[in-house]
C-alpha cells in the first residue's frame, strides 16, 4: 500500500518535469522584420538596494535606474555629450554659466508634466547635507541654481568648471511632485520609482527578480522591447548554466567562457551571439611614491619595462584586452594618439637600475644597494584577474633580480587597513575611467589626505598645473591638448604601470535582434532601446488573460 | 520547577547581552565599515560626503556608545534598518508615517531558509530511517557496505561541485529541472497546483544537495542504535514469544532506537535557521546565508548584529527546551544537585 503511494508520488513528479510543448524550431539566424513587444531576460549578480540612483551608488542599482530615469545630458555612440532631457545647452562667455533648455512637454510615467523645477528639486536633494549620498562633490560646486521658467535652468559656478557637463549627464532627474517632503534616505519611492525613461518599474520581488515594462509617456519615444527582466543570479557559473539553457538572453562572460567554452560548444553557438566592447576601466601596477625605492624614476621606469604587457593579456585575458599608455578610453579623443606603452626590455630595466645603484653584490639572484635587497610586496584585492597578473609580474620581476612577494586581501579590510593609511609597497588595482577627461581627484598632489583617491602620493606641479587647466577650460579642442599633455607626463613619470585594458565580453541570444556590431566606443548598450526581438522567435510567455 | 525554570529564564538576559557585546566588538574590529565598502572606491565620492556618512549612521562616536545604542533600541525590540539596502528594516515590516510598508530583510530570508532546511531535515530523516535500519539488520553484509559507502560518498564529495553537475543535467542538458531561483518568470500568471509544481521543481536540487551531506552522520546513528537495542533481553524475549520478525523490528526495536535521534534533532533546531552561503548562491536562493554574507562583505553592521541577537536567542531557548525536558524527567537536574 505504502510502496505504491510512493511510486504513484513518484510518477506524478515526473511526468511533471517532462516537456509537453516542443514547437519547431526557428530558423535564428534568417533576417526578421522590426515589430515591438517581447521580454528580454537578463542577470545580474547582486539586488540594488533601491533605485534611487544618487543614494544606492552600486552597479545593479545604477543599470535598472538607468532604464527608469533621464539626465539632463547623455553620452552619444561615440562617447560626446548630447541632449536628454535638454534639448539644448549654453556655456555662458565668462565659462562660469550653463543654461539648460528642456525639451517641450516632457512627463513623468504618471503624466505628470516634467519641468526644470524637477531638475532644481533634483539638484537642492542631491547637495542636501541630510541626503546619504556620496556623490555630491560636483554639484556643490554650484553656486546659483534657478529655473527662470518651466523650461529653463541655469546654473552658476565660482569659476569655470569643465567637468560640470559630464556631471549632468551623470545626476537622473527625480519627480519633484513624489518626492518633495518625503525623506529621501528612507522613502518607498526606493522600491516603487517613477522617472521618465523608456521604463517603469513592474514588479520587484525581494532577492529574485525585477521586471521594467515599457513607459507610455517616455520622453525619448517608446523602446521596442516590451518588458525588461533582471534576475539575480549571484553565482557566474550558475548565469551561464542559465544561459545555456535558454532562461537568460543577456550575460557578461569572463574571457574563458568567452574564448574557449562557448566556441567549443555547437549548441551555443547557434543560438548565442558574442559582442566585444571597450572595458571601462584599467587594472595597473602602482607605486607608494613616498618609499624608497619608487621615489626613484628610473626604478619605476624599470619595472614598467620589466613588465610583459602582451604576457598579461595573453595570459590573464586570453588576448580579450589591449594595452594602454594614457588613463583614457581607447577610440575616445582623449587618448593621445603619440603615446606607445613601455615595450617589454629587460636589458633597458636591468640598465636603468644599475643607474639607480642596484647591482647583485653578494651574488644570491637579488639587486641590492647599500647591503639592501630589491625587494617589495604587491598587494591586492580578491579578483582573479589581478591575482594571475601579480603572480606573471613576480616571475618577470624576478629575471631581472628584483624579490617580490604577493598578498591578497579582502575588499573592505584592503581599503581600510592598507591603502587608506598609505601602508603598502606595490598594489595591483583597476581605476574605472569616467567619461570626462578630469582626473584631479587621482592624480593632483592636494587629493593624497587618508581616503583620497592620490594614495599613491603623485606629486609632479606639471601635472598639478595641467589639471587645474583642464577643469577651467570648456573648450573641447584646448582640453584635448591639454590632457594629451598630461597624459604623456604621466606615461613618462611612470608612477603607475598601466597594464592591461580588458574587453567588455557580453553574449546575447540571437533572438535579440538590431545590436550595433561592432560596438561603437559608448559600447553595444548604447542603442539598446531599437533593440527587437521578432515574434517567432520568442520565447513561450503564458498570456495575461 | 517553576522556580527553576525563571532561575534559567533569569540567567539568559546576561548570557544574551554578553553574547552581542562580543559580536559586536568583533564586527568592529574588522577593518572598514560601510562607507568604504559603497562607493569606497568612487572617485566621484568624496571623503567629505563619506564623513558625513559616518556621522549619520554613528560610526564616528567611541564603539561602546554605538553599542550603547543599539541596545537601546533592542530594549524595545528594534532591530534597526540596515546601512547597506535603503534603510529596510533588519528584521520585520515597518509601517512609516505615509502608511507605507517595508518589508524586513529576514522576514524575507527566514521562510525561504527555514522552508529549505525543515524539506531537506525530513528527507534527511525519511532517507536515513530505513538505510539504518538495513544497515542494522544486515549488519557487514552486502546491503550494509552499500549503503555506508553510498552515505559516506555523499557526505564526502563536494556539495557545490555535485550541485553544478546536477544543474547541467537536469536543467541544460535535459529540460526536466529548472537552474536556479524560487519561481519561473511567469509564476504570478499560474494556478495554485502549478504553482505548487513549480516551487517544488524550483526546491528539488537545493533540497536533495543539501539533505545529501546530513545523510551519513543520521543513517549510521540510527544503525548503532538499532545495534545495541537488537541486542537487548527484551527483544530476545519478543523474539521467544514468536512475534513476527517485523512486529520485533519495527514495534520493539525501532521505536527505542528513534529516541536518541529525537534528542539529535531537537539540538539541531536552531542550525535551521542558518543557511549555506555556497549553496544560496549557486542556486540564486535569497536565503539567511547570502544575507548574512553580503552584509559581513559590505560591513552592514545592524543586520549583522540581527542576525547574530536571533541566532543566539534561538540557541539558548533551544538550550532551555532540552534543559526543562531533562528537568521534567530527572528531579536531580530540578533540584540542583551536584552542581
Amino acid at each position: 500500500m505504502q510502496r505504491t503511494l510512493c511510486i504513484g508520488i513518484l510518477l506524478v513528479l515526473l511526468s511533471a518535469c517532462s516537456k509537453t510543448d516542443d514547437i519547431p524550431p526557428a530558423d535564428l539566424d534568417a533576417a526578421y522584420p522590426v515589430e515591438p513587444g517581447g521580454t528580454l531576460v537578463d542577470a545580474m549578480s547582486g539586488e540594488p538596494s533601491g533605485l534611487i540612483p544618487m543614494i544606492a551608488g552600486e552597479s545593479a542599482a545604477s543599470a535598472i535606474a538607468s532604464h527608469i530615469f533621464n539626465s539632463l545630458l547623455r553620452y552619444d555612440r561615440n562617447l560626446e555629450p548630447e541632449g536628454e532631457l535638454a534639448k539644448s545647452w549654453q556655456v555662458s562667455k565668462d565659462q562660469k554659466t550653463i543654461t539648460f533648455k528642456l525639451k517641450p512637454s516632457l512627463k513623468w510615467a504618471d503624466g505628470t508634466p516634467l519641468t526644470s523645477a524637477d531638475v532644481l528639486f533634483t539638484w537642492q536633494l542631491v547637495t542636501d547635507d541630510k541626503t546619504r549620498t556620496p556623490y555630491a562633490a560636483d554639484y556643490k560646486l554650484v553656486t546659483k541654481a534657478e529655473a527662470p521658467d518651466a523650461q529653463t535652468f541655469r546654473v552658476s559656478y565660482a569659476q569655470p568648471y569643465a567637468p560640470a557637463l559630464e556631471s549632468w549627464a551623470g545626476l537622473q532627474i527625480l519627480p519633484r511632485h513624489l518626492l518633495q517632503n518625503q525623506d529621501i534616505n528612507n522613502t518607498p519611492f526606493a522600491r516603487k520609482p517613477v522617472g521618465s525613461h523608456y521604463y517603469q518599474l513592474e514588479n520587484w520581488s525581494n532577492g529574485e527578480r525585477i521586471s521594467l515594462v515599457r513607459n507610455p509617456n517616455a520622453t525619448q519615444g517608446p523602446p521596442k522591447i516590451d518588458r525588461l527582466v533582471s534576475r539575480f543570479i549571484p553565482d557566474p557559473a550558475s548565469q551561464f548554466l542559465e544561459l545555456m539553457a535558454d532562461n537568460i538572453d543577456v550575460m557578461n562572460l569572463n574571457p574563458i567562457q568567452y574564448a574557449r567554452i562557448v566556441p567549443a560548444r555547437p549548441e551555443m553557438t547557434q543560438k548565442i551571439a558574442l559582442y566585444k566592447e571597450l572595458g571601462n576601466g584599467y587594472t595597473y601596477l602602482g607605486f607608494n611614491l613616498k618609499r624608497a625605492p619608487f621615489d626613484d624614476v628610473r626604478v619605476r621606469q624599470a619595472i614598467n619595462y620589466a613588465i610583459d604587457k602582451q604576457e598579461l593579456i595573453d595570459g590573464v585575458l586570453l588576448g580579450l584586452g589591449e594595452p594602454v599608455a594614457a588613463p583614457y578610453k581607447p577610440g575616445t579623443r582623449w587618448v593621445n594618439p603619440q603615446l606607445k606603452p613601455y615595450a617589454y626590455d629587460t636589458a633597458k630595466a636591468k640598465h636603468l637600475l644599475k643607474a639607480a645603484g642596484y647591482e647583485d653584490h653578494d651574488d644570491d639572484g637579488i639587486l641590492d644597494r647599500n647591503g639592501k635587497p630589491l625587494a617589495f610586496e604587491i598587494l591586492t584585492n580578491q579578483n582573479k584577474q589581478r591575482e594571475m597578473s601579480a603572480v606573471l609580474i613576480q616571475r618577470r620581476l624576478k629575471e631581472i633580480g628584483i624579490d617580490a612577494k604577493i598578498r591578497v586581501l579582502e575588499w573592505a579590510s584592503f581599503l581600510g587597513r592598507y591603502i587608506k593609511p598609505g601602508d603598502f609597497d606595490v598594489v595591483v588595482l583597476g581605476w574605472s575611467l569616467s567619461l570626462d577627461p578630469d582626473q584631479y581627484s587621482i592624480w593632483h598632489s592636494s587629493q593624497n589626505k587618508p581616503g583620497q583617491f592620490n594614495f599613491i602620493n603623485y606629486n609632479n606641479p606639471r601635472v598639478d598645473k595641467l589639471l587645474e587647466q583642464g577643469r577651467l577650460e570648456l573648450d573641447q579642442d584646448k582640453r584635448m591638448k591639454i590632457y594629451h599633455e598630461f597624459s604623456r607626463i604621466l606615461l613618462e613619470d611612470s608612477p603607475i604601470v598601466y597594464l592591461y585594458e580588458g574587453y567588455g565580453l557580453p553574449a546575447i541570444h540571437k533572438r535579440v535582434r538590431g545590436i550595433d556590431n561592432p560596438a561603437p566606443p559608448a559600447g553595444i548598450g548604447w542603442n539598446s532601446q531599437d533593440w527587437y526581438i521578432p515574434s517567432i522567435l520568442r520565447r513561450n510567455e503564458i498570456s495575461a488573460q | 520547577m517553576t522556580r527553576y525554570l525563571l532561575k534559567r529564564l533569569f540567567w539568559m538576559v546576561p548570557l544574551l547581552v554578553g553574547i552581542s557585546l562580543i559580536s559586536f566588538l568583533i564586527m568592529h574590529l574588522a577593518p572598514g565599515d560601510i562607507t568604504t565598502t559603497e562607493a569606497g572606491f568612487n572617485p566621484k565620492a568624496s571623503e567629505e560626503s563619506r564623513q558625513k556618512l559616518r556621522k549619520l549612521y554613528h560610526l564616528d562616536e567611541p564603539l561602546l556608545t554605538q553599542y550603547g545604542y543599539w541596545l537601546q533600541r533592542m530594549g524595545t525590540l528594534d532591530f534597526g534598518t540596515s546601512f547597506a539596502t535603503h534603510q529596510r528594516p533588519v528584521f520585520w515590516e515597518k509601517k512609516d508615517e505615509h502608511g507605507n510598508e517595508q518589508k524586513g530583510l529576514i522576514q524575507d530570508a527566514l521562510p525561504i531558509t527555514l522552508l529549505i532546511n525543515v524539506l531537506s531535515l525530513g528527507l534527511i530523516v525519511i532517507v536515513a530511517l530505513p538505510l539504518g535500519v538495513i544497515s542494522a539488520l544486515h549488519q557487514n553484509g552486502p546491503p550494509d557496505r552499500a549503503i555506508t559507502i553510498f552515505v559516506f560518498v555523499g557526505f564526502a564529495v563536494p556539495g557545490f561541485w555535485l550541485a553544478l553537475m546536477l544543474m547541467y543535467w537536469l536543467g541544460v542538458a535535459h529540460d526536466w529541472l529548472p537552474i536556479s531561483g524560487l519561481h519561473s518568470l511567469d509564476y504570478e500568471k499560474m494556478g495554485v497546483l502549478a504553482q505548487i509544481v513549480d516551487s517544488a521543481k524550483h526546491l528539488a536540487i537545493p533540497v536533495f544537495i543539501s539533505a545529501l551531506g546530513g545523510l551519513a552522520g543520521i543513517s549510521l546513528f540510527v544503525k548503532n542504535g538499532m545495534l545495541d537495542v537488537l541486542h537487548q533481553d527484551y527483544i530476545t524475549t519478543a523474539r521467544a514469544k514468536g512475534l513476527p520478525e517485523n512486529t520485533v523490528v519495527y514495534r520493539h526495536a525501532l521505536r527505542n532506537a528513534m529516541l536518541p535521534l529525537i534528542t539529535l534533532l531537537g539540538l539541531s533546531i536552531p542550525g535551521l535557521i542558518g543557511g549555506s552561503v555556497i549553496a544560496e548562491s549557486l542556486f540564486a536562493i535569497p536565503g539567511m546565508g547570502k544575507l548574512f554574507y553580503d552584509a559581513v562583505m559590505m560591513r552592514d553592521f545592524p543586520v549583522i548584529m540581527g542576525i547574530l541577537t536571533i541566532g543566539a536567542a534561538l540557541t539558548l531557548i533551544g538550550n532551555l527546551l532540552a534543559d526543562i525536558a531533562y528537568a521534567w524527567a530527572d528531579p536531580r537536574v530540578r533540584r540542583g544537585v551536584g552542581g
